[in-house]
C-alpha cells in the first residue's frame, strides 16, 4: 500500500480545467459541483452536441468469421485455414461488401463480406454510415513483423491475456489501470457540461475505458437510474429511518473504502433524481429494440439518455456498452453467429434511434474487443489473437469503405505472429486520437487522451467526412 | 486482561440455550472461559472464517478458541453433496438435461443452511479462484456438471493444492468451461492446432499468474521490468500436453459420468516431446503421465504460494494485505511445518490466525468490501433462515439493478466477478494504487440494487425462506440494545458509537403500539446496520 503519493497529474489537469471554476482541491471528482460548473460552462462550451459510444465485445471477437474474405482467391485461403469453422461462401453473398473507394493499400482484388447474420450493418455500410477499420489492435509504436520477432521494439504488456488486453485496449495499461481513453476524452469536456457527472455513462459493468482522471463513470441500468427505495420513501414506515439511511450512506468518511462507497451512493442518489426526471419527460422512442438482446437494451437506454441531453445538461458524452461471450475456443460455429446477429441488430436499431432523434451526425459508435483471434482452427473454435477488424458507425462517418491495411489471409503470412494472429497495422491509440479529434479535443491535447500518440505520424485515420 | 463489552444480547431461545451451555452456564458477560476473547472479537473472526456469527458459533469459539474451532470445522462432516441432492430432488431427470435447475437451490442450501461454515466460505472462495460458471457450460447434463464441480471444490477445500488443481482440471465442468474436453492433437493436413484455452488459464488464473513473484507477492523485476512467467510458446506446448481428454462414458440417460474425472484417449494425444516452463516432457510419456509432469511443474512453481495465498487473503480478510502477511501465508503454503507443500488446511489457518487478520484494520485502506453474496448469506444465517419446503428457491441474484449483482457460480467469465488486481478509479484508492477487488461490482446501480433487495428480503424473505424475528421482539422495545445486538452479530461490533446512536435514535422513533411496530424496528435496525459503510467495509 502506498499512501499519500502526490497526485501531480490529477492536480495539474484539474487546475488547468477547473481554476476558472473556483473549485478547491482535487479531493473528489464529484466536487465538480453541478451548479458551479454550469455557471462558467458557457465560456468553453461547444454549442453543439456530440457523443461517442464504445461497444465492447468481451472475450475477443473472432475477426475471421466477422469480416470474411469473399473474392474467390481470398475465400479459398480462408476456407483452407478455417476448415470446419468456415462459413459457406454462398451464405455470404447477401452480405458481401462493395467499397465506395478502392482500397487505400492497393489490395483492390480483395472483397470482404460481413457474416450472414449482419444484414443490419451491411445496410449501414451501403448507406455510407458504417465502415470497417482493418486490423486494429494494441501497440506501443508502429511495429513490423521483423521487429516483433526480434522483440526489438516495445510491445504491449501481456499480449493474448483477456483481462490485461481488455485493459490495454481501454486504458493502455494492464489490469489495475485507473483511467481509460474514453474517460480522458470526458476529462477534456467536464467544464463544457453543465452536469459534469453525466459526461461518462456506463450501461454495462464497471470498465476502466470510461473512467477519466477526473471524469467519473456514472452507471445506469437498462431501465435507467435505479432509485433507492428506502431513501425515496419511508423505510419500514419510518421517515426518520429513511433520513438515517440517507445520512449513513452519504456521510463523508475518512477510511478510503468507506469514503468511496459513500461517494458512489451519494452520486447514485443525486443523479437518480435528475436522470429519472429527464427520462420521464421524454417522448417514447418509436424505434424498436429487440428486448431479448442485452446489447440492444443497453443501447436503447443510451439513446434515451441522448434524447434527454438538454435536461441532463451535457454537450459532450462518452458511453460504454458491452456484449459478452466471444471467447469461443469451442462452439464457435454454434454460438458466434448469434452474437454477431445481436451486435448487428443492436447497432442498426441504435443508428435508427439516433436518426429518429435527429442526432445521427452527432453520435459515433465503434466496436472494440480484448483482441482478435487465431485464423487457425483448434477443431471447434479459435484461440486468443491480437489485431482485429472493427466497425465505426454514425452519420458523421465517411462509411461504405475500409480503412487501414488489409491483412493477408494466411498462416505464417506477412501479418501473422502465429496461427493467424494478426500483428496490428493500426493502433488503438490512432483510433482513440481520431475519435477524440472528432469530439473536439484539440490536437495539442491528444496526448492527454492517448499518451502514446506521439509515436505515430498519422494521428487521424480519416474516418470522418 | 481488558474488560470486555457485554456479551451478545438476547438471542433466539434455542441458540441462547446453546450458548449458555457451551460457555459453562451463566457466563453472560466477560471473556469466554477458554478463549479469553470478547464477543466482538469472536464475531469479527467468524465473519472472516465463515459467513455469520450465530450465538451458537460465538459460544463454540469461546469454548475452544480460534484454533480449536478451526480444527472442529476442518473435521466437521460434509453435508449432502450437491450432486446427490440434485438426484434426490428430481434435477437429474431427463427433462433437466439442458438446464441448470437445482444448482442455485443446492448452493443456497449449503451457503445458508450447512453447519460447516468455514468449509462453505472457503469453498465459495475457491469457486472465485478456480472459476467455472453456469454462463459457459453448453453441454448436456449441464446442471449435473455444475453440481459435481461444486462438490469437487467443497470436498477438496482443505486438502492439498496439487490435488485440488488436478481434480478441477479433470472435472467435466472445467473440461467444458475451458475446453480441455475434446481437445485433440494438431492435424498438419487441415492446419488444426490444439485448443489453448485451458493451457493459458490454468497458468494465468489457477496456479502461477502472469508475472514472476517474490515470496511476499511483490513483482520480481529485472532491469526495472516485471518478468513474465510464461510465453506464448509455453502455452502452445502446454496445449499439446492437454490433448486427449474426454468424458468418462457419456450417457443420455444417466448423468453419473459428470462426477467422474475425465479419461484419456491416447489416439487424440499430441505426439512428440513437449517443453513447458523449461521442463522437458518426453515423447515417451503417455497423456496422463505428461499431465502429471505439467501439473507438478505448475504446483511446484515458486509463484503459487504468494499468488494463491494473496487471493485467499483477499477473499477472507482484506483487499490489500501487507507483503509480510502474504509472505507468512506463502511460507506456510511452501511448507506446513511438516515439510508438506500446498497443505490448504495449514494455509487457511495461516490466513485466519495471522496477526494482520486478528488485529482490527484501522489503516485507511484496511479491510475489504464485503461481497454482495456474503452479505446476503450472513443475514440469512444470522437470522436462522431455513427453507420451509426444502426448495431453497432463492434463485439467481445476478441482476445488478434489482438483486445483488452477484450470484454463486454465475461469474460472467473465468476472470471472476472481480479481479484481484482491480484498483477503483477516481478514488483515494486509485490515486494510491490500492487493490480493492470487490469494488469492481460497486457502482450507482448496484448500491441501490443491494439496498432495495435487502429491504425486500429482510421484510418478506425470499422464496420459501421466511425470516422469523419473533425471538427478538422482546428486545425491540430497547432500540439501543437492539442496534447493539445487530451491530455485534453482523459487523463484529465494527460500528462506531456515533453510528450506532444515530441508528438507534431513528429506530427508536418508531412508536410501539403493536408487535408490527416492534417488527418494523427490527427490520429497520437490520437494514440500517447492513447499509452502513462501517459494516460494508469488513475490517
Amino acid at each position: 500500500m502506498h499512501i499519500g503519493k502526490l497526485r501531480s497529474l490529477q492536480r495539474r489537469e484539474f487546475l488547468r480545467r477547473g481554476s476558472a471554476l473556483g473549485l478547491a482541491g482535487v479531493a473528489a471528482p464529484w466536487a465538480l459541483n453541478l451548479s458551479a460548473i454550469g455557471e462558467v460552462a458557457a465560456a468553453t462550451s461547444p454549442t453543439d452536441y456530440k457523443a461517442l459510444v464504445c461497444i465492447f465485445l468481451y472475450g475477443g471477437n473472432d475477426y475471421g468469421n466477422t469480416v470474411v474474405p469473399y473474392d474467390p482467391d481470398g475465400y479459398r485461403e480462408y476456407q483452407k485455414i478455417r476448415q470446419s469453422l468456415a462459413t459457406a461462401r454462398d451464405a455470404l453473398a447477401a452480405t458481401a461488401l462493395t467499397s465506395r473507394v478502392p482500397a487505400l493499400d492497393g489490395s483492390g482484388a480483395r472483397q470482404m463480406a460481413l457474416a450472414p447474420q449482419m444484414g443490419g450493418l451491411k445496410a449501414l455500410f451501403d448507406a455510407g454510415k458504417m465502415g470497417v477499420l482493418l486490423n486494429v489492435g494494441t501497440l506501443v509504436q508502429p511495429t513490423t513483423l521483423a521487429q516483433y520477432k526480434a522483440q526489438s521494439v516495445p510491445l504491449p504488456p501481456k499480449l493474448f491475456s483477456h483481462n490485461d488486453q481488455q485493459s490495454v485496449w481501454q486504458a493502455a495499461n494492464p489490469e489495475g489501470a485507473t483511467s481509460g481513453w474514453g474517460g480522458r476524452i470526458g476529462d477534456q469536456f467536464l467544464a463544457s457540461n453543465a452536469n459534469a457527472s453525466f459526461s461518462c455513462i456506463n450501461a454495462s459493468g464497471n470498465a476502466v475505458f470510461i473512467a477519466g482522471q477526473q471524469a467519473v463513470q456514472y452507471q445506469v441500468s437498462t431501465a435507467g437510474a435505479v432509485a433507492i427505495n428506502g431513501v425515496n420513501k419511508t423505510l419500514f414506515g419510518s421517515q426518520a429511518c429513511s433520513d438515517a439511511l440517507r445520512a449513513l450512506i452519504t456521510a463523508p468518511r475518512s477510511h478510503w473504502m468507506e469514503k468511496e462507497l459513500n461517494r458512489v451512493a451519494a452520486r447514485s442518489i443525486s443523479a437518480q433524481s435528475i436522470v429519472s426526471g429527464a427520462l420521464a419527460s421524454l417522448t417514447p422512442l418509436a424505434t424498436q429494440f429487440d428486448t431479448s438482446n442485452s446489447l440492444g437494451m443497453q443501447l436503447r437506454i443510451v439513446a434515451q439518455l441522448i434524447a434527454a441531453r438538454q435536461s441532463l445538461g451535457v454537450a459532450r458524452q462518452v458511453f460504454f456498452v458491452s456484449l459478452g461471450g466471444f471467447d469461443l475456443h469451442d462452439f464457435l460455429p454454434d454460438q458466434h453467429p448469434g452474437l454477431l446477429e445481436d451486435l448487428s441488430g443492436a447497432m442498426a436499431s441504435f443508428y435508427d434511434a439516433t436518426r429518429e432523434l435527429g442526432v445521427s451526425d452527432q453520435v459515433t459508435s465503434f466496436t472494440a474487443s480484448d483482441f482478435g483471434r487465431t485464423l487457425s482452427s483448434n477443431g471447434d473454435g479459435s484461440d486468443h489473437g491480437w489485431g482485429s477488424h472493427h466497425f465505426v458507425m454514425g452519420g458523421a462517418v465517411k462509411g461504405g469503405r475500409f480503412w487501414g491495411k488489409m491483412p493477408a489471409v494466411a498462416v505464417n503470412g506477412p501479418d501473422d505472429v502465429g496461427q493467424g494472429r494478426l500483428l496490428p497495422s493500426t493502433s488503438v491509440d490512432q483510433l482513440g486520437a481520431t475519435l477524440a479529434s472528432w469530439m473536439g479535443v484539440a490536437d495539442s491535447d491528444l496526448s492527454r487522451v492517448v499518451p502514446q500518440i506521439g509515436n505515430y505520424s498519422q494521428r487521424d485515420l480519416g474516418l470522418f467526412a | 486482561m481488558k474488560p470486555a463489552p457485554a456479551r451478545v444480547g438476547p438471542a433466539p431461545a434455542v441458540l441462547a440455550a446453546a450458548a449458555l451451555q457451551a460457555c459453562g452456564g451463566g457466563a453472560s458477560s466477560g471473556p469466554g472461559p477458554v478463549s479469553g476473547l470478547t464477543d466482538a472479537q469472536v464475531a469479527r473472526f467468524l465473519a472472516q472464517a465463515g459467513f455469520a456469527a450465530t450465538a451458537a458459533d460465538i459460544a463454540a469459539v469461546h469454548a475452544s478458541g480460534y484454533g480449536g474451532w478451526l480444527d472442529q470445522q476442518f473435521a466437521a462432516p460434509l453435508s449432502q453433496p450437491h450432486f446427490d441432492w440434485m438426484v434426490d430432488n428430481g434435477y437429474a431427470e431427463f427433462a433437466h438435461r439442458f438446464d441448470f435447475a437445482g444448482v442455485d437451490p443446492s448452493q443456497w442450501r449449503k451457503l445458508i443452511g450447512s453447519p460447516d461454515g468455514l468449509r462453505q466460505r472457503v469453498a465459495f472462495a475457491w469457486s472465485e479462484i478456480f472459476v467455472v460458471s453456469m454462463a459457459g457450460l453448453p453441454v448436456t447434463w449441464r446442471g449435473m456438471a455444475a453440481a459435481a464441480y461444486l462438490d469437487v471444490l467443497e470436498q477438496r477445500a482443505f486438502g492439498s493444492y496439487r490435488d485440488l488443481l488436478e481434480a478441477a482440471t479433470l472435472s467435466c465442468a472445467m473440461g467444458v468451461y475451458l475446453n480441455m474436453r475434446g481437445n485433440q492433437k494438431g492435424d498438419a493436413a487441415t492446419g488444426r492446432v490444439p485448443d489453448e484455452n485451458y493451457a493459458r488459464e490454468v497458468m494465468q488464473l489457477f496456479s502461477i499468474g502472469v508475472n514472476e513473484l517474490d515470496i511476499d507477492g511483490s513483482l520480481k523485476r529485472v532491469g526495472g521490468k516485471p518478468v513474465e512467467t510464461y510465453s506464448q510458446a509455453d502455452i502452445t506446448e502446454l496445449a499439446k500436453v492437454l490433448t486427449g481428454w474426454e468424458f468418462d462414458g457419456v450417457s443420455a440417460t444417466d448423468p453419473g459420468f459428470m462426477r467422474r474425472p475425465m479419461v484419456h484417449i491416447a489416439s487424440r494425444f499430441a505426439p512428440g516431446a513437449k517443453k513447458v516452463l523449461a521442463v522437458d516432457i518426453a515423447a515417451s510419456l503417455t497423456g496422463p503421465a505428461a499431465l502429471k509432469v505439467a501439473l507438478d511443474t505448475l504446483a511446484n512453481h515458486a509463484n503459487v504460494g504468494p499468488f494463491i495465498g494473496r487471493q485467499l487473503i483477499q477473499r477472507l480478510v482484506c483487499s490489500s494485505p501487507s507483503p509480510a502477511y502474504v509472505q507468512r501465508v506463502a511460507s506456510v503454503f511452501n511448507n506446513n511445518g511438516d515439510g508438506q507443500r500446498g497443505d490448504l488446511k495449514a494455509v487457511v489457518r495461516a490466513v485466519l490466525l495471522d496477526t494482520e487478520a486478528r488485529a482490527i484494520a484501522f489503516a485507511p485502506a484496511g479491510g475489504r468490501l464485503r461481497e454482495p453474496v456474503q452479505r446476503f448469506v450472513q443475514w440469512a444465517r444470522s437470522f436462522g433462515l431455513q427453507s420451509a419446503g426444502g426448495l431453497w428457491n432463492v434463485g439467481d441474484l445476478s441482476n445488478p439493478a434489482t438483486r445483488l449483482g452477484q450470484s454463486p457460480l454465475r461469474s460472467p467469465t473465468v476472470f471472476n466477478f472481480f479481479r484481484p488486481g482491480y484498483v477503483p478509479p477516481n478514488s483515494e484508492l486509485g490515486v494510491n494504487g490500492v487493490t480493492a477487488p470487490e469494488f469492481q461490482l460497486c457502482n450507482e446501480s448496484t448500491v441501490a440494487g443491494y439496498l432495495n433487495y435487502m429491504q425486500t428480503v429482510i421484510a418478506s424473505g425470499v422464496g420459501d425462506l421466511k425470516p422469523d424475528y419473533s425471538a427478538d421482539l422482546a428486545l425491540a422495545g430497547d432500540a439501543v440494545a437492539l442496534v447493539d445486538r445487530y451491530a455485534l452479530l453482523l459487523s463484529g461490533d465494527g460500528l462506531s458509537a456515533a453510528t450506532k446512536a444515530s441508528i438507534a435514535t431513528a429506530v427508536g422513533s418508531i412508536k410501539i403500539v403493536t408487535d408490527a411496530n416492534r417488527l418494523s424496528r427490527i427490520q429497520a435496525a437490520i437494514l440500517l446496520v447492513m447499509a452502513s459503510p462501517e459494516y460494508l467495509i469488513q475490517k
